[in-house]
């Protein structure tokens, strides 16, 4: 099975040109739907509250917007851009609950501004959304073995498919995660 | 064992999934065999990564945030135009260390009131805005927001829109009881008139972003009400358009 022709980063990065610019809402839209599930979900998992979440993603996108001028394709694909601004402001929400005690976000963890456990948050979330871009097939191959720990035999016994099946879509899947990763920007050590 | 073997069970072999003889003699191969080490070694680093991705599941983009997002950005670039037009940015710093304002109302003789406005975080301006680019248009069709107040310390403010066959009525409120059942109801309405928008809850700190839609046409109707109760009797916010 061929690998899945990536999304040309720089399609990403005309929307964002187009941020400043475009009228209809459109530039934004497009730019809200391919990130915002994925910043969402990050967020959520960051502070633990889905109110709270749900503004950091909205000041995500509004950053974005104001500061769109300064983003520079050449130094980082729009995720890790998007990213970093969640990131940012991620930090600023807690820091501003930790002077408001009733409001319930997570705990800032290991370092002072939880920077560690962000940065690994931030790989994990991007790992997830690879995964997302893989043929549904390729994803259950990868999710069966990694995170539930089956066999590729086990794998084959619960899916009712050939040994060899699995095997072949398990290494085509990994091919295609790894090049997926290198297209975010996300290349394995 | 053959390369194009080793190559079919590399996947396997990476993820720690095959059976024990299998394993070691695809360890075996990549001892003696560059091309397929090679291949191992652009494999080898993703179960590290993916350990970090165990658990996660992308959720969907919230509509609601989209809604919101979209309406900031309009908002904020209405802003921009009418401080633009308002001259440059030392002439409105003149202006508003005069204490003056930067904000120019668009159409003045239709520029909304606001009756009974509680809480002041939210300000008493009230913004008739162009939502199109270009000149207002003579009649106010472009749309309206108008802040809205109440009893008890909630307040809010609306955005209303020519919409397909009546209004779209965007809705934030906040200072409501948090976390209650409580359905709340938008009515709009006139002396012996009223139409309603939709109903909604509070979330869990009392504030309330919604997007209704109802048939009556701004010009049909003076005033935005927020009911609640068995009856919606009670008035919970309010706010008249002029």
């Amino acid at each position: 099975m061929p690998a899945p022709i990536p999304r040309a980063a720089a399609a990403d990065a005309v929307l964002v040109d187009r941020l400043a610019t475009d009228e209809t809402g459109d530039a934004m839209r497009g730019l809200y739907r391919l990130y915002g599930g994925e910043l969402y979900g990050f967020a959520l998992n960051a502070l633990g509250d889905r109110g709270a979440a749900e503004e950091i993603v909205q000041e995500v996108f509004v950053r974005a917007w104001r500061h769109a001028g300064r983003y520079d394709p050449g130094r980082a694909a729009v995720r890790t851009w998007l990213y970093q601004i969640a990131r940012h402001a991620i930090i600023d929400a807690r820091r501003r609950a930790s002077v408001r005690p009733g409001l319930p976000l997570h705990e800032p963890s290991e370092d002072a501004d939880g920077g560690t456990s962000l940065e690994q948050a931030m790989l994990g979330w991007q790992v997830a959304a690879a995964l997302e871009r893989l043929t549904p097939e390729h994803r259950q191959m990868v999710r069966m073995a990694q995170f539930r720990g089956l066999t590729m035999r086990e794998i084959a016994e619960h899916t009712g498919l050939p040994l060899g099946t699995v095997k072949s879509r398990t290494w085509y899947a990994l091919r295609s995660l790894r090049l997926v990763l290198e297209e975010m920007g996300v290349a394995p050590s | 064992m053959s390369c194009a073997r080793v190559r079919r069970d590399l996947g396997g072999y990476v993820l720690a999934a095959l059976e024990p003889d299998e394993r070691d003699a695809v360890a075996a191969h990549l001892a003696t065999c560059p091309s397929c080490a090679a291949e191992h070694e652009r494999l080898a680093g993703l179960p590290a990564l993916l350990a970090h991705a165990d658990g996660l599941e992308i959720p969907a983009a919230p509509p609601a945030v989209e809604e919101r997002l979209l309406d900031q950005v309009a908002h904020e670039r209405g802003r921009r135009r009418l401080a633009a037009a308002a001259g440059t940015p030392r002439a409105r710093r003149r202006r508003r260390a005069a204490g003056g304002t930067a904000r120019r109302p668009l159409r003045r003789g239709r520029a909304l009131a606001v009756a009974a406005v509680a809480g002041a975080a939210l300000g008493a301006g009230v913004t008739a805005f162009a939502l199109s680019d270009g000149e207002p248009a003579a009649r106010p069709a472009a749309g309206y927001e108008l802040v809205l107040g109440g009893a008890g310390g909630a307040s809010g403010r609306a955005a209303l829109q020519p919409g397909r066959g009546g209004t779209e009525v965007h809705l934030w409120v906040k200072g409501l009881p948090p976390g209650g059942d409580a359905i709340y109801e938008v009515r709009c309405e006139r002396a012996g008139w009223s139409a309603g928008a939709g109903t909604f809850r509070a979330d869990a700190r009392g504030r309330a972003y919604v997007v209704l839609t109802t048939a009556a046409r701004l010009g049909e109707y003076e005033r935005i009400r927020v009911v609640q109760g068995p009856d919606s009797s009670r008035a919970v916010l309010t706010g008249e358009l002029n």
